[in-house]
């Protein structure tokens, strides 16, 4: 069992209310004397009991994501359900980075097994791996969903805290990114200009930097750009095994900003899938990813 | 088992007509599907004395359709002068629509089900259904359920203006977002189809279908309609100077490589087709004519949607399995009728056919199955210069190719379509 303290949450937080208390610890670590930046990690993880999926949710999530409804959960939609409770991690006051701003790098996810869309799920989530990135500060945010005990969906979130290190701030880098050459798109996704909004409206994730150009100003993006998970969720609709576990991951390049094309290239090669999706225009890298099929799902035979 | 089949008798393709092709939203535009289907019907039944006839089946279908056109061909049917105890039914299978119309009517008749069938295939892209947003869709639905007042304001409440944008039909792929003109662009890129030898193509789509009408070859296969006799996308003057002027229109993500124009390219058409099909002892009873054999047909797909295949070369793995089936190589045939979706359907479909790679990776051939005399292809123009009302193009070939092979009196064709969701449908006739 880990060290951590668990703290067993009564019912999930609404992630508006999370959004304010974040904006609130935004504005007093800007002011004189505000809250130490940098630092370490809660030695602590959130625990809630008593997840289900609202079904109406899950139908608006397929649909929006151009999925197939079925009764069983997809795995951005598990992420959807369980972020209130990360998130409640990320606003703790002995979090020692601002929630707000901070940039979603990549995600690893086990989704062990098909979870029915009735299940009664548990989740529990901590943040580990505090390290320098050479743009800031990185870290992770872990999240088990188990079913009646048993783990069915494990994911790893990665974030960075621009501008913010944990140790003295390095030198420049010396690694320089490898030029993108533009794969042959087997898609095209138009996105328009309220994708942020629709995404919002069914997993609960109002992050104003999604919401509206106006709103994503405030916190110094040019215009609104579209959820991360959003982006998993539409790479994952019609790819992934319905019928077995599979692994995913996904990461991040550069933002796509709202309203935008984005060009995507899938491959299949025998149990994965290969994706990347590019900006029709600017020929900029969105993101990379792969979904690949577990032989046998653990656990299945119980 | 054995003691119960059946012998398997021919099915034989009488006749055909079609009403004269037009570019969407041009001399069609007021006209609907059942309209159009109508007067293919109708001119199909005067040229072969059809009044008053009970015929096994009435098989046709569109792509694009009304919702209150859920039975197009039995109310076409019942507008005809055919016996109204003739029953009909529509069929849907995109480009191969009228493909498979045809082709599932001549399987009832060589089971002895049937004797005799209509199947052809009708579209309009200028007559297109037009359907309200899905938000508006879910409130008027939500609205229709309530039974309280209470509950009746609340779905009211959430429509919201952007709801009044309606929802046209497009002729994107679902699962990718991509256009089929685009999704073409990749194949064509990826068999090295030139510019000039899509151009090229296109051309003599055109000069071929020109010079078919100026040997009347048309006259009994084509009903005027709305006062249009030919094809209005035919252009008999075109050059590959003035094709060679044109914009890319597919494929522009590909800059400087890209090659598919307009011209190569078919436009948006509206437009009907019809094929009179019976045994050889309904033929002879009703003494009509015998131009052709429909011996067999395949369908294939492909699994494009992560690009493993071109969406649009389905037709190339129907015709290997279609050739082992009658134990036909590709050059036992003395015409060819591959749809021209686009040209470079066509030039990679048949680039792929003669390649190695290709044949034994994906079509599982020893060797490949070799090059065709491109003198046999599409002889009387294709879609190209006709146009392609997506269901009606099965019906215009299939008649044609009929009458050529018995014109010739001689010999084998072979047909190919590609359709939308990586399928197609391809087809051989004999000459009778």
């Amino acid at each position: 069992m880990s060290d951590r303290e668990r703290v067993v949450m009564d019912a999930a937080p609404s992630l508006g209310a999370l959004y304010a208390k974040a904006a609130g610890s935004r504005l007093r670590a800007l002011l004189p004397g505000g809250k130490a930046e940098g630092g370490t990690l809660p030695r602590a993880e959130h625990h809630l009991e008593a997840l289900v999926a609202d079904p109406a949710r899950l139908v608006a999530y397929q649909r929006l994501m151009g999925d197939t409804v079925r009764d069983t959960l997809p795995s951005v939609f598990v992420h959807g359900m369980v972020f209130p409770v990360a998130m409640s991690v990320m606003v703790r006051e002995d979090f020692p980075l601002p929630l707000l701003g901070m940039v979603h790098l990549s995600n690893q996810v086990d989704h062990l097994r098909p979870i029915s869309g009735a299940a009664t799920l548990s989740a529990t989530a901590w943040a580990a791996d505090l390290r320098e990135h050479r743009a800031g500060t990185q870290l992770d945010v872990l999240v088990e969903v188990a079913e009646g005990g048993e783990p069915v969906w494990r994911g790893v979130s990665t974030y960075l805290a621009r501008g913010i290190w944990p140790g003295p701030r390095p030198g420049a880098p010396a690694e320089a990114r490898a030029p993108f050459d533009i794969p042959g798109r087997t898609a095209s996704w138009k996105l328009a200009a309220g994708t942020g909004r629709a995404y919002a409206a069914v997993l609960g994730d109002y992050n104003p930097i999604h919401l509206s150009a106006a709103s994503a100003k405030a916190l110094g993006m040019k215009r609104a750009i579209a959820h991360g998970m959003y982006l998993a969720g539409r790479a994952l609709a019609g790819s992934t095994p319905h019928d077995t576990g599979y692994q995913w991951g996904i990461e991040f390049a550069t933002p796509v900003f709202l309203p935008s094309t984005v060009d995507v290239a899938f491959t299949d090669r025998g149990d994965q899938t290969v994706f990347s999706g590019w900006g029709a225009r600017s020929g900029k890298p969105h993101f990379s990813g792969s979904i690949t099929t577990m032989a046998q799902a653990p656990g299945s035979g119980r | 088992m054995s003691d119960q089949t059946q012998a398997i008798r021919p099915a034989v393709i009488i006749g055909g007509n079609r009403i004269p092709f037009a570019r969407s939203n041009g001399a069609y535009s007021k006209a609907s599907n059942q309209d159009m289907l109508t007067a293919a019907l109708d001119g199909l039944i005067a040229r072969f004395g059809l009044q008053g006839q009970r015929l096994g089946a009435v098989s046709a279908g569109a792509v694009l359709k009304h919702s209150k056109d859920f039975n197009l061909v039995r109310e076409c049917v019942l507008g005809t002068s055919l016996s109204a105890r003739t029953p009909a039914y529509d069929v849907q299978m995109a480009c191969a629509t009228g493909m498979e119309a045809i082709g599932s009517l001549a399987n009832k008749i060589k089971l002895g089900q049937i004797d005799s069938g209509i199947g052809g295939g009708v579209d309009t892209t200028s007559d297109a259904p037009i359907a309200v947003s899905e938000g508006l869709r879910a409130v008027l639905m939500d609205l229709s359920r309530a039974r309280t007042t209470g509950a009746k304001l609340k779905a009211v409440s959430r429509f919201r203006p952007r709801d009044l944008a309606p929802n046209a039909p497009g002729t994107g792929e679902p699962r990718t977002g991509l256009s089929m003109g685009d999704h073409q662009a990749i194949t064509t890129k990826a068999w090295n189809v030139t510019r000039a030898a899509q151009d090229e193509l296109a051309l003599a789509s055109h000069k071929n279908l020109a010079a078919a009408y100026e040997r009347n070859f048309f006259d009994d296969l084509m009903t005027p309609f709305a006062g249009v006799s030919k094809d209005t996308n035919m252009r008999a003057d075109s050059s590959l100077e003035k094709l060679a002027t044109l914009k890319p229109a597919f494929g522009k993500n590909l800059g400087a490589e890209a090659t598919m124009t307009a011209g190569n390219s078919t436009p948006l058409t509206d437009g009907a087709s019809a094929v009179l099909l019976g045994s050889e002892e309904y033929a002879r009873e009703h003494d009509l004519p015998m131009l052709a054999n429909f011996v067999d047909f395949e369908a294939a797909a492909v699994d494009f949607v992560h690009g493993a295949d071109g969406l649009l070369m389905a037709p190339a793995h129907a015709v290997a399995r279609i050739l082992k089936r009658n134990n036909l190589s590709l050059q036992d045939f003395d015409f060819y009728e591959i749809h021209e979706a686009f040209a470079g359907t066509v030039l990679a479909t048949l680039a792929a056919w003669e390649d190695a790679e290709f044949c034994k990776n994906k079509l599982g051939l020893e060797a490949p199955l070799g090059a065709i005399d491109r003198s046999r292809l599409n002889v009387n123009g294709s879609s190209l210069a006709a146009g392609h009302p997506f269901a009606a193009t099965g019906g215009r070939i299939v008649a044609s190719l009929a009458k050529m092979l018995h014109e010739k009196g001689s010999g084998r064709g072979l047909i190919s379509v590609c359709a939308a969701g990586g399928q197609g449908v391809v087809a051989i006739l004999e000459a009778r």
